[in-house]
């Protein structure tokens, strides 16, 4: 079995040691990774996540436990040999870049081999070549605050791989990007995981990026309290037979990322007494239909997605079940369209139907679902609580109250189940009608 | 690191923080400026005053007369006397005649010196205009020197003494009469002697001529004075109190030269002290700047850290900048000073010619004293950096990276 290029034992850092702000920020903290392996620290603010990473990379040198580095203590070694090591070893990438802004883009990333006394040529072509690999050899000579945030970021990439470190550390990477340059970015991190075989060990707090690693590490108040191995990546680590084995717990992680493994457990349970359709099911429905909602496939296509059999894509469902619900899910589009003319006011678009209108077309199609024949009075009384709701006057509870109301008090008369089962539908239209953006 | 690499890396406040930079170096300047033209005042001082009579023969050479008491007499016989101690090199007399001298109708009272080119050197006259008696001038019978004092005797303005070189004089001797009486027999030198050069002897009426010529008119059986060379420096008082104990008036230049040169050392601390002050103050300045600069760079420093920068290479980073700053202040401030010291100089001298005074420097800076500022203040650069950048090697690099 191959022995793990990083040791943890029992470590355990602690901030301010004796002083009235003491921190426990690792509390005996142990792993094993492994040579080539993707790991992500992941948790919220304080957790202790950072805190770890930089005890490995050889900053913060543990209070208590052990730390080995390729089998040698790291922590044994004064300040000054320490960063012989650490050259060779490991590169390092931060959420704010920390490029040098007094140095241009090329000499950033030839920083590190001019501490190495390498000589300038040698240093240039290697870093011009890193540069261009990442995608920002055309800006080697710029300074680094002409570049954008996911540029820079590329850049530091480019320094931290220009020793060819084994190991490359990132903190937090893409917290200061926008969503292209963190794809771009964690691209080239997998990328140098996975053809450069390089070891990466990741902070982050983005669940987006879990399913990039092999394992995640879960960290707590300065524990590790979950350890996920990912299911789509074939491990380095070697599973012992019968230890670990993946469940279904391992891929609620990756949906529910910030919940505990107890909240998963129920979870999973709620699934299967509630839904007919697992998991799996449920985020190609979730897929299909925003695509349909954003008008991004027709009718067709939709119902062709749903009845696909999973192998193929597909959500696999019955070809019934899927006409009806493309039926309701586009009757309830139409009503959501009246629920946004009716809030626009303004701007609304249809020069045919005033205000009251629309109010009196919604509650038609909404009866229209329900076969309830109503009174005149009835409907008076509906067109109007169907206005209040809409534009916000009354509450969910107060739309549900009305409507089991007395006629002469303004209500509707309706049975309890009914009105629960009328609420319920038009809270739905509601939530796919209104434009929760924000507008200044 | 390499050198050059540290010395792009540590040139780069020129870049980022021009302004800062050039002021700090400029404080440095102006402090190293201040030591530069007060010692440099200093020099020029000591030079004015000295480098009239700096002759090391001059130096070396005690100046002999008779106090006319115990009926000490200097004679030749004296003089083989004193050239017979075995530390004295060479006595050389000097003999003195009233005399009248009369040029272009106009006559007046001089003293006739006769003497050997030697003992101009020992006695330290020097030549305003014209040329004074060499070695090989001994047998000369045509020449004489003249103090300036003679000139206005005749009328001769101050400037127009470089043309009175080649002017001839006749000369007649006043000789006391060796009867015992106090009469003084006239000694008429019929030819005319061309003037060969003006001494720098203020306020006496001298005319020197070389004693083999004087004593073609006249015999000469007592001097007025010998200047003894001695050997060595160590030598010198010896001699004098020798001399001085056998009853003899005894003058040594060098201890004019001691005295004052001693009160120019003082005149120099002094100033240097002043300069010292300004040089404090502006040290001050600079390592106030180092520390700032340490401050603002602390995240830097972190970040160079993670990246495998050793402690050392921050250390000698800072050193080396701090380092540059002072060599640079010092190289300003020599600038300075030497443009302003010379700026007075020519401003004194174009007033001095003005009102027909003497043209001198009242600044003066030797080179060794300039290269010595400019090590001085690289050192003082390097002082202010090394706290700093032992700091700064010392910082834990995730605390630092963590600095905002």
């Amino acid at each position: 079995m191959a022995k793990p290029l990083i040791i943890a034992r029992d470590l355990s850092i602690i901030y301010n040691q004796g002083k009235a702000n003491e921190f426990k920020a690792l509390s005996g903290v142990s792993t094993d990774i492994f040579e080539g392996e993707y790991i992500i620290l992941f948790g919220p603010s304080g957790c202790g996540k950072s805190t770890l990473m930089y005890s490995i990379q050889g900053s913060l040198p543990p209070g208590e436990g052990t730390l080995l580095v390729k089998g040698d203590d790291v922590y044994s070694y004064p300040p000054a040999e320490r960063v012989y090591f650490q050259r060779y070893m490991m590169g390092i990438i931060f959420q704010s870049f920390n490029l040098i802004g007094s140095l241009s883009v090329l000499d950033n990333v030839a920083l590190p081999m001019i501490f190495c006394d390498v000589d300038k040529p040698t240093r240039n072509r290697r870093a011009q070549s890193l540069l261009d690999r990442f995608g920002v050899g055309h800006v080697s000579h710029k300074i680094p605050a002409m570049l954008s945030g996911g540029q820079q970021q590329r850049v530091s990439v480019a320094r931290s791989m220009v020793n060819d470190p084994k190991i490359l550390l990132a903190d937090e990477p893409t917290g200061n990007l926008d969503s292209i340059s963190t794809q771009q970015v964690m691209d080239k991190i997998d990328e140098i995981n996975t053809f450069d075989r390089r070891t990466v060990i990741m902070v982050s707090h983005d669940a987006s990026h879990l399913s990039y690693a092999h394992r995640v590490y879960y960290l707590k108040d300065g524990l590790i309290v979950r350890e996920v191995v990912n299911p789509q990546r074939k491990q380095i680590k070697p599973v012992m037979e019968g230890e670990t084995i993946v469940t279904e717990l391992e891929q609620l992680a990756r949906l529910y990322p910030y919940d505990s493994v107890e909240t998963l457990r129920v979870k999973s349970m709620v699934n299967f007494l509630t839904q007919e359709y697992t998991f799996d099911q449920i985020i190609r429905l979730e897929h299909a239909i925003a695509l349909f909602i954003q008008g991004k496939i027709d009718r067709d296509s939709f119902i062709k997605s749903l009845i696909l059999p999973y192998e193929r894509g597909g959500v696999e469902i019955d070809i019934n079940e899927a006409r009806r619900m493309v039926g309701v899910t586009s009757k309830m589009m139409g009503q959501a369209d009246d629920v946004r003319r009716f809030r626009a006011r303004k701007d609304n678009d249809d020069i045919f139907f005033s205000q009251h209108k629309l109010a009196e077309r919604m509650r038609d199609r909404l009866f229209g679902n329900y076969h309830i024949m109503l009174s005149k009075a009835q409907n008076t009384n509906m067109t109007e609580l169907i206005a209040d709701r809409v534009t916000g006057v009354i509450e969910q509870d107060d739309f549900n109250q009305r409507l089991t109301k007395g006629i002469r008090s303004g209500g509707l008369a309706l049975s309890e189940k009914e009105a629960d089962d009328l609420t319920r539908y038009f809270e739905k239209v509601i939530a796919q009608g209104v434009d929760v953006n924000y507008k200044a | 690191m390499r050198t050059q690499d540290l010395a792009q890396l540590s040139t780069r406040m020129f870049k980022t923080n021009p302004l800062r930079t050039w002021l700090t170096i400029l404080g440095m300047g102006v402090g190293t400026g201040a030591v530069v033209v007060l010692v440099g005042l200093g020099f020029g001082l000591q030079q004015i005053i000295l480098e009239q009579i700096v002759f090391g023969e001059t130096l070396l050479s005690l100046g002999v007369s008779s106090t006319g008491a115990q009926g000490l007499r200097l004679t030749p016989e004296t003089v083989a006397e004193f050239e017979s101690k075995p530390a004295v090199l060479d006595a050389s007399p000097l003999a003195r005649f009233p005399a009248l001298v009369t040029y272009k109708g106009l006559t007046g009272n001089v003293f006739v010196q006769g003497v050997d080119p030697a003992y101009l050197r020992y006695a330290g006259v020097t030549v305003a205009a014209g040329t004074a008696f060499l070695e090989e001038d001994i047998e000369d019978t045509s020449s004489i020197m003249l103090s300036p004092a003679t000139l206005k005797l005749f009328g001769i303005p101050d400037e127009e003494v470089d043309d009175f070189i080649g002017e001839r004089v006749s000369l007649r001797l006043l000789v006391p009469a060796d009867d015992g009486t106090d009469d003084v027999n006239e000694i008429i030198i019929d030819k005319e002697y061309i003037v060969r050069g003006i001494t720098k002897e203020a306020g006496v009426l001298n005319a020197l001529m070389m004693m083999p010529e004087l004593r073609n008119y006249v015999g000469i059986l007592e001097y007025e004075r010998i200047q003894v060379r001695v050997d060595t420096n160590e030598n010198l008082p010896l001699i004098e109190n020798e001399l001085i104990e056998a009853g003899y008036r005894v003058s040594a230049l060098s201890k004019t030269v001691e005295q004052a040169s001693k009160i120019f050392q003082g005149i120099q601390a002094v100033l240097a002290t002043f300069g010292g002050i300004a040089l404090i103050v502006s040290a001050i300045g600079m390592f106030n700047t180092m520390t700032v600069t340490l401050l603002e760079r602390t995240k830097e420093i972190g970040i160079m850290r993670t990246i495998g920068a050793s402690p050392n290479d921050v250390k000698y980073l800072f050193v080396s900048e701090s380092v540059i700053v002072g060599f640079l202040g010092g190289v300003t401030g020599i600038l300075m000073g030497v443009v302003l010291g010379m700026s007075v100089n020519l401003f004194l001298n174009i007033v001095a010619s003005q009102f027909g005074g003497q043209s001198v420097s009242l600044f003066s800076f030797p080179l060794d004293f300039l290269a010595f500022i400019t090590i001085f203040s690289a050192a003082v650069g390097y002082l202010t950096g090394i706290f700093p950048a032992r700091r700064a090697s010392t910082l834990n690099p995730l605390d630092a990276i963590r600095y905002e």
